[in-house]
């Protein structure tokens, strides 16, 4: 609430327990002569003080507890976006394991094909035995292209 | 009587407070940031070799980029978790 941002809790309680002390002191002067014509007055004053108070302290009890809530979801954020960096890490170092181990198969199988499949690169070249045709290598790099649209 | 309404509905902000945290959203690492890259294609004369090489060399960069996707997704779920468990 906004006029507890600036206002001290203090106060309220002042209020609150002037409203008591009021509606106290209203009933005793009925009983002192002179001064029992101001009863009225300050009984309907300390009435609207003390309405006030209490109305103030639920208020300022409200406050607090919203503060517990606010601090404790902070703390709550604060914790999640350290295990977020941390499950980052993980997740990189996790990533780099599996990309070495498709780099390292990948050259594996380059070797394989140096070793094993050179052994048909004549039979295979333009004018060979089998020869690849031309619309083989078009359906290649057309399938490699990247679509544009 | 404008006073008491004026007062009231100054008593009354206080119903509206929203609540002052600010969730800041998970920053990603850089590596799933990296772009997929470009299919690699072959020479019209190329050998039977060097298509195999080729079409080897382009798994590769299929399996590597799938790796990324992946952890796309595994990110997503380890964000989701922490950030719904955080709520609770």
């Amino acid at each position: 609430m906004w006029i507890l941002s600036f206002t001290p809790d203090w106060v309220f309680h002042s209020i609150a327990l002037a409203g008591v002390i009021g509606i106290i002191a209203g009933f005793l002067l009925a009983f002192i002569p002179l001064v029992n014509k101001y009863k009225l007055p300050i009984q309907i004053i300390s009435i609207v003080l003390l309405t006030f108070g209490i109305f103030m302290e639920g208020a300022i009890l409200n406050e607090q507890a919203w503060q517990l809530k606010v601090a404790d979801m902070e703390k709550k954020m604060a914790e999640a976006e350290a295990k977020s960096a941390q499950e980052n890490v993980k997740l990189v170092e996790k990533i780099v394991v599996k990309k070495e181990y498709i780099k390292t198969r990948g050259r594996d199988i380059v070797k394989y094909i140096d070793k094993e499949i050179v052994k048909y690169d004549t039979k295979f070249m333009p004018g060979g035995q089998c020869e690849i045709p031309k619309e083989f290598y078009k359906a290649l790099n057309d399938a490699a292209q990247e679509p544009n649209k | 009587m404008k006073k008491i309404i004026i007062i009231s509905m100054l008593l009354l902000t206080g119903c509206s407070t929203t609540v002052p945290v600010k969730a800041k959203f998970p920053d990603a690492p850089d590596m799933l940031m990296t772009k997929c890259p470009a299919l690699s294609q072959v020479k019209e004369d190329a050998k039977l070799s060097e298509i195999a090489t080729n079409v080897a060399n382009n798994y590769t960069l299929y399996y590597e980029c799938a790796v990324i996707a992946r952890g796309w997704q595994d990110w997503y779920q380890i964000q989701k978790n922490i950030y719904e468990n955080a709520g609770k």
